[in-house]
């Protein structure tokens, strides 16, 4: 336990002086607020840019305060996520690429300790920025357009956050049999992509999958309800989630690390 | 008891046997010197007992049997050693030094002496990201001994280095002689003969000669008698190759050598048939042969 404490110590002080604990965060703000400033400030913004010819008409409806936070969460789902793969695919595949992971654990270092460590600094690093973010979003969203209830904003926000803590675990599972970062980020990308792709045309055939977990919260936002297939889906997550670890830690138990 | 023992160790990488067999001990409070050329097998033995490269068969038991964890024991240094950059070396030294299992307080206080051990207590404060190579090095001897391991196995530590490094790592090496035992490797005899007791010789992936250094001399060494004469050395020489005592004759510029079976026998008789057809000798000195040539001669077998 104290040794894992060292492990975290390092990794923290490791995202400190790269300064991921500024902009990973600030990211994450710009890339969520972004959406209801514009969708509110639309027709300013079309005005300013030379506006609409004389009489011509547009219809511009005005979006729900649930649209405009559901927007937020598709930018996450899509740039938020691809931050999320860059900074976590050389976690692992980093350090043993340039063999100072073989410096590392040939002291007694527990190969768990040295893996979970490493996973629960990146979930405190997402997390607080997605938090942030979301947020900021849900604020902005209450000002401009009205305020959606906090409940609401926080039961969205644990649901989908179970959606992004799937693609940390997945990122660092590769991170344990991967020794290119740039290979790690590729395959962590695909499966996300053929999950989602998977899920999405076939959604009556895999109601119960991860990657749906996104479409879940939307619906909860706009329309206030969740289907019914949230519960499976939040247990294969969780089950999913679990899997990795145990196999992360297992694969890099076995692995040669020179 | 032995710190390992190590039997009948075998390694191959894709179709190529690295590893053919190796079967040797390392005990406590040796200084022993893993010694071959390039390609020899030297780093993947090394990282076999460290346990970064898995043997494809073969065992390698260290003290407290298969179960416990072996790392406790030792400290290891590869070839190019490669640390966190972000790090400040007195950093790096505390991490090392509490993964190893030291508490806190006692990490600050032997990193600080192993900085001052190293001579790069000036630079402690600086990120490893900037140190010279020699500084890098002795950083990673540092770390290598912080839990005070048993066996201390470093790769190559002098190899990298100016002459002046080297000559600075050596004299450290000496110095933690007396405190654990070191396995280092090296493709240089000197550095091997100046610290160790022992050495292994490895040699295309088989062990061919080991032993004490003081053993290694007299089985191997003979003793030689260099000549020079004034003019002709060559015609000389070969005629005093064949008076009995010579085993063999090797002619270099003006000296010709002459390997033989006794010394006092042929003193005697060259220096009586020199004398008798008064030749111009200019040159006479008795010597031995160097554990170089020896091992010059096993690796050309």
């Amino acid at each position: 336990m104290k040794q894992w404490v060292t492990l975290l110590k390092k990794e923290m002080l490791e995202l400190a002086r790269n300064f991921k604990w500024i902009w990973v965060p600030l990211t994450f703000i710009l890339i969520t607020v972004k959406e209801p400033l514009t969708l509110y400030y639309l027709p300013q913004i079309i005005d300013s840019l030379g506006g609409l010819p004389e009489g011509a008409v547009i219809e511009l409806p005005v979006p729900s305060a649930g649209e405009a936070l559901a927007a937020s969460l598709s930018q996450l789902n899509t740039i938020g996520v691809l931050i999320i793969v860059l900074i976590a695919m050389g976690s692992i595949a980093g350090e043993r690429k340039s063999g100072v992971a073989g410096l590392i654990l040939v002291k007694p270092v527990s190969y768990a300790g040295f893996v979970t460590a490493k996973w629960t600094s990146l979930m405190m690093l997402i997390w607080l920025s997605y938090f942030l973010g979301y947020f900021l979003s849900w604020y902005y969203v209450g000002i401009l357009f009205e305020f959606i209830p906090f409940v609401d904003f926080l039961q969205s926000f644990f649901v989908y956050g179970i959606w992004l803590t799937l693609i940390i675990t997945i990122v660092i599972l590769f991170n344990t049999f991967i020794k290119s970062p740039g290979a790690v980020g590729f395959f962590t990308i695909g499966i996300i992509v053929l999950l989602t792709l998977l899920s999405t045309s076939l959604s009556h055939l895999m109601e119960w999958s991860p990657a749906l977990l996104s479409a879940y919260t939307n619906t909860f936002i706009i329309g206030g309800n969740f289907p019914d297939e949230l519960l499976p889906s939040i247990i294969v997550s969780v089950i999913a989630i679990t899997i990795s670890m145990i196999a992360s830690i297992a694969i890099f138990k076995r692995r040669e690390l020179a | 008891m032995p710190v390992v023992s190590i039997t009948n160790l075998k390694k191959r990488f894709k179709d190529q046997e690295v590893i053919k067999g190796l079967d040797f001990q390392l005990s406590e409070g040796k200084c022993i010197a893993l010694l071959g050329a390039n390609g020899a097998g030297k780093t993947t033995t090394l990282k076999m007992l460290a346990g970064l490269v898995k043997p494809d068969s073969g065992t390698i038991v260290y003290e407290g049997g298969e179960k416990a964890d072996f790392r406790r024991l030792i400290g290891y240094l590869p070839q190019f050693p490669v640390f966190y950059d972000w790090m400040t070396g007195k950093e790096f030294l505390e991490y090392a030094g509490q993964l190893a299992g030291l508490p806190k307080a006692e990490a600050k206080d032997r990193a600080a002496e192993l900085l001052e051990l190293t001579g790069i207590s000036e630079a402690k404060n600086r990120r490893i990201g900037k140190f010279s190579g020699g500084m890098k090095q002795r950083l990673g001897i540092a770390q290598a001994i912080i839990h005070r391991p048993k066996l201390v196995m470093l790769d190559e530590p002098v190899s990298a280095l100016d002459p002046f490094g080297r000559r600075e790592v050596l004299e450290l090496l000496g110095r933690l002689k007396k405190e654990t035992a070191i396995l280092f490797s090296t493709h240089i005899l000197n550095d091997a003969e100046e610290i160790c007791d022992e050495i292994l010789f490895l040699h295309g992936g088989e062990l061919i000669e080991s032993g004490t250094l003081a053993d290694l001399r007299t089985r191997h060494q003979q003793a030689k008698i260099d000549l020079v004469f004034k003019v002709n050395t060559a015609e000389y020489a070969e005629e005093i190759s064949l008076l009995p005592p010579v085993s063999s004759m090797e002619l270099k510029g003006d000296s010709a050598s002459f390997l033989v079976e006794d010394i006092e026998d042929a003193r005697n008789l060259f220096l009586t048939e020199i004398a008798k057809r008064k030749w111009p000798l200019l040159k006479f000195e008795i010597s031995r042969t160097s554990l170089e040539d020896v091992f010059m001669k096993v690796v050309k077998k």
